[in-house]
């Protein structure tokens, strides 16, 4: 049957249609998955907790704040190559990095930091300072630190922070938090809730102190000055960074390292169809071949295969999947041999009993007759009326093969050079995401391979129609 | 005499499967070196235990240390250290089969005991209890169901219950897990999160009983809902075909009632095939525990794979698990295996 037949009848029916438009929308996604992410996405981004420093950890996706009636605070980040103002000193200069920033939301930012690339000074280590301006006149110095001094031998002009930048978040010091406490109590003349103020200063930094100990948020324009004190004029900083936490990211919101869910989950797509595809062409190759050799040849050879399959058919897969991959170590490939290698049994049996039966039939015999190979009679007489069948095989595998894969990562046997979806959800669940309440951590994966496997489970629900009525009752998921 | 022929060959099949998985996994730690570090934490675990009571009688350490060396080369050659790996199978595959496999790393048995036999052994009643009671609700369920759906074929009911058994061949049991944490333990704060008893547990032998089960209660319904779907798609179909049958049509013919119709001429002729569709479901059933185990926190098997392999991993206690998870497998195989024999006259007149 040529393709275009196929897809047609397939199209036909409206599982077939629900399967092909999902494949194409998942083909398209993977498309540009592949075109726009970096090979070594696994090793480069995903697993360099570096790269996800400036996000909010843990926070939900920036929509939740439509459906509810706390509203939540976005998240800021802004960079400068050059400061906002200069400002001339008896000593020296200070030049002044400023971020105005509007609270509206409920919520709290999760936390307030700056990063500090490329400093250079020539006489004197530059004074760097942080200071915060609250709308009701609170200014709090968050930071205060001078750049580390020359070391022995090292010529003018100095250079620091070129390769890691001087990172830091602020809020936590003591001294900010004695500054919190006596601001609070001079303008805002209440028992203060000290605990607070010590456990959650974030809170407190942009917060009043409300009636019930808590610290609601202040609302109103504050501003980030991040100054930096140089004593020469050549003195320079290359980039500044400064970071006000949302309380909610993105698309699909961030894991407790602060990694966007939405970038992960859309790279496990192609990854997912990789394992699910892969895994079942092969077996059913595998599966076809043994069953024609089997059905075919006869006798021993398939006494053997035959026997094969039975055991192979009987042992239960996932507790040996666990043990190879666990011995094995853990590999992407390593796993989809393994799935293939526990795959194969029910199209062998299958296709031999269907080889079996055409074997003795007539156009076998007048192929025959007309002294047709072996090979030639397999393949011009036997195969194509088990092709379709086949291919229902075909694609019935890849879910069952999806979530072989989604269950391994879950026990933390997942490939860690590649990210799944069962290894997200696995990270989640390690790390009490579920019990925590996150949901848009633990959800959307799970989801996703629900979408996927239901793609193919679709299109096989389709092709039913397509294969031979006469096997429709022998498919395994019916008897 | 044809009855025990089939259950012989079914069993030896098992036995097959039982003696293919062990080679395997004996093949697999000997080429990749495991076993070898296995015998060799033994032999120092029993010098260890020897160098304390040798060095009562042996006061020079030169010569201490001599006849430790000539015990660790003993004990090297019992153990067959000095054999390549493959000359030892079989003693490896005797060890496994006896769960003679040493101590664990880090993993211990509620009692203390770190020997991997005593912390395997100790979690099976607890997989127990969760498999025999989901495939025992499920197989009950699945057979009202089924037989109620088959009786109204295309009914809307139907519809949406065969779209749902489609659907349930693509849900990860576990994540339906995670879900109903989520629903009923987080959102509506009625059922605990894990674990198999509260803390501290409840005096008396009934309230601590009421409170495993209050525990059970998500895990069982977790598996049920995920092997439920097809089970009753399958039993629904089954049905259908003999209700359409001509021998039904005879029974009500000769005006039986409707209650013997279906209970003698309908299910019991689906009967067989129905133990055949469990035996079918029961591997699904299996690894669908072991990660559900792990998602309720339940100390049972599947529980102890994931501790086994987060941290430190305990690779025998893994050995272990696959061999006690092939035995319950083959073991529960031949019970349905059984059951189909008594169940279907064919097998015993054929």
């Amino acid at each position: 049957m040529k393709t275009a037949t196929l897809i047609r009848e397939l199209w036909k029916s409206a599982p077939g249609k629900l399967g092909l438009t999902l494949l194409g929308l998942l083909s398209l996604v993977s498309v540009y998955v592949i075109l726009t992410y970096p090979s070594d996405y696994g090793t480069s981004r995903w697993g360099n907790p570096a790269l996800w420093a400036d996000n909010p950890k843990s926070v939900p996706p920036a929509w939740t704040g439509f459906l509810s009636s706390v509203k939540p605070t976005r998240h800021r980040i802004e960079e400068w190559e050059k400061p906002s103002e200069v400002v001339s000193l008896d000593f020296g200069h200070e030049r002044i990095y400023r971020m105005v920033f509007a609270l509206k939301g409920d919520e709290h930012p999760t936390f307030i930091s700056f990063s500090l690339w490329n400093v250079e000074y020539h006489l004197r280590p530059p004074v760097i300072t942080a200071v915060l301006s609250r709308p009701d006149g609170g200014r709090i110095t968050l930071f205060r630190q001078a750049v580390s001094g020359p070391r022995t031998g090292e010529e003018a002009p100095y250079s620091r922070y070129r390769d890691e930048p001087l990172r830091e978040v602020l809020g936590s010091d003591q001294r900010v938090k004695d500054q919190l406490t006596r601001f609070f109590s001079e303008k805002y003349i209440k028992d203060i809730d000290l605990d607070v103020v010590h456990s959650a200063p974030v809170m407190a930094l942009f917060g009043v102190p409300g009636f019930d100990g808590g610290f609601p948020v202040l609302k109103g324009e504050y501003t980030l000055e991040v100054r930096i004190l140089v004593n020469d004029e050549r003195d320079k900083a290359g980039k500044v960074r400064m970071v006000q936490g949302g309380s909610v990211y993105g698309v699909m919101g961030t894991d407790a390292l602060g990694r966007d869910l939405a970038e992960g989950l859309l790279f496990g797509l192609p990854v997912a169809l990789l394992i699910g595809i892969a895994t079942s062409t092969i077996s059913t190759l595998l599966g076809m071949i043994l069953g024609m050799v089997s059905g075919y040849a006869g006798g021993k050879t398939d006494l053997v295969i035959q026997r094969a399959a039975d055991i192979v058919a009987n042992i239960p897969v996932l507790p040996l999947l666990i043990f190879l991959v666990f011995i094995g170590g853990s590999k992407l490939w390593l796993i989809l041999m393994v799935l293939v290698a526990f795959s194969w049994p029910g199209l062998t049996i299958m296709v031999r009993s269907m080889v079996l039966q055409l074997r003795t039939g007539q156009e076998v015999e007048a192929a025959k007759t007309l002294g047709a190979s072996g090979a030639r009679v397999i393949f011009s007489h036997i195969f194509p009326h088990t092709a379709s069948y086949i291919l229902a095989q075909l694609v019935f595998f890849a879910p069952s093969a999806i979530l072989a894969e989604a269950g391994l990562s879950f026990l933390g046997l997942g490939d860690p050079s590649i990210p799944t979806w069962g290894q997200v959800l696995e990270y989640g669940f390690r790390t009490g995401a579920v019990f925590l309440g996150y949901w848009w951590w633990v959800v959307p994966p799970g989801l996703l391979i629900v979408i996927t496997a239901v793609t193919f489970m679709f299109l096989a629900l389709g092709l039913e129609p397509v294969v031979d009525p006469r096997l429709r009752g022998r498919r395994w998921w019916r008897y | 005499m044809s009855l025990l022929r089939t259950l012989l060959v079914r069993g030896l099949t098992m036995l097959g499967v039982l003696l293919a998985v062990q080679i395997l996994v004996v093949v697999c730690l000997g080429a990749t070196g495991y076993s070898d570090r296995m015998l060799q934490a033994v032999i120092s675990e029993q010098l260890r235990g020897m160098r304390s009571s040798l060095a009562q009688t042996i006061r020079d350490p030169a010569r201490l240390e001599e006849a430790l060396e000539a015990h660790r080369e003993e004990l090297e050659s019992s153990y067959g250290l000095d054999r390549p790996w493959f000359a030892r199978m079989p003693g490896m595959v005797a060890r496994v089969f006896k769960l003679d496999l040493g101590e664990a790393h880090t993993l211990r048995s509620s009692d203390g005991s770190n020997r991997v036999a005593d912390i395997v052994l100790e979690r099976i009643p607890a997989t127990m209890l969760l498999l025999t009671s989901a495939m025992v609700i499920t197989a009950g369920i699945g057979i009202l169901i089924g037989v109620k759906l088959a009786t109204h074929p295309g009914s809307p009911l139907d519809r949406v219950v065969s779209g749902f058994s489609a659907v349930s061949f693509a849900l990860p049991t576990w994540w339906v897990g995670i879900l109903l944490i989520l629903i009923f333990s987080f959102r509506l704060g009625i059922l605990p999160t894990g674990g198999m008893y509260s803390v501290p547990p409840p005096d008396g032998g009934f309230a601590r009983f009421m409170d495993l089960l209050y525990h059970a209660l998500l895990p069982i319904f977790t598996l049920v809902l995920a092997s439920l779907g097809p089970y009753v798609y399958v039993i629904r179909t089954m049905t259908l075909n003999i209700a359409q049958a001509e021998h039904v049509t005879i029974a009500r013919a000769k005006g039986l009632s409707e209650r013997t119709v279906s209970g003698r001429h309908i299910l019991r002729v689906a009967a067989p095939p129905i133990v055949t569709s469990l035996i079918l479901g029961l591997a699904g059933t299996l690894g669908g525990s072991i990660l559900v185990e792990t998602v309720f926190n339940w100390r049972g098997m599947g529980r102890l794979y994931y501790e086994a392999i987060a941290g430190t991993p305990d690779e025998m206690v893994i050995v272990a698990l696959t061999f006690i998870y092939t035995l319950i497998y083959i073991l529960a195989r031949m019970v349905l295996e059984v059951l189909y024999v008594i169940l279907d006259p064919r097998v015993r007149y054929g």
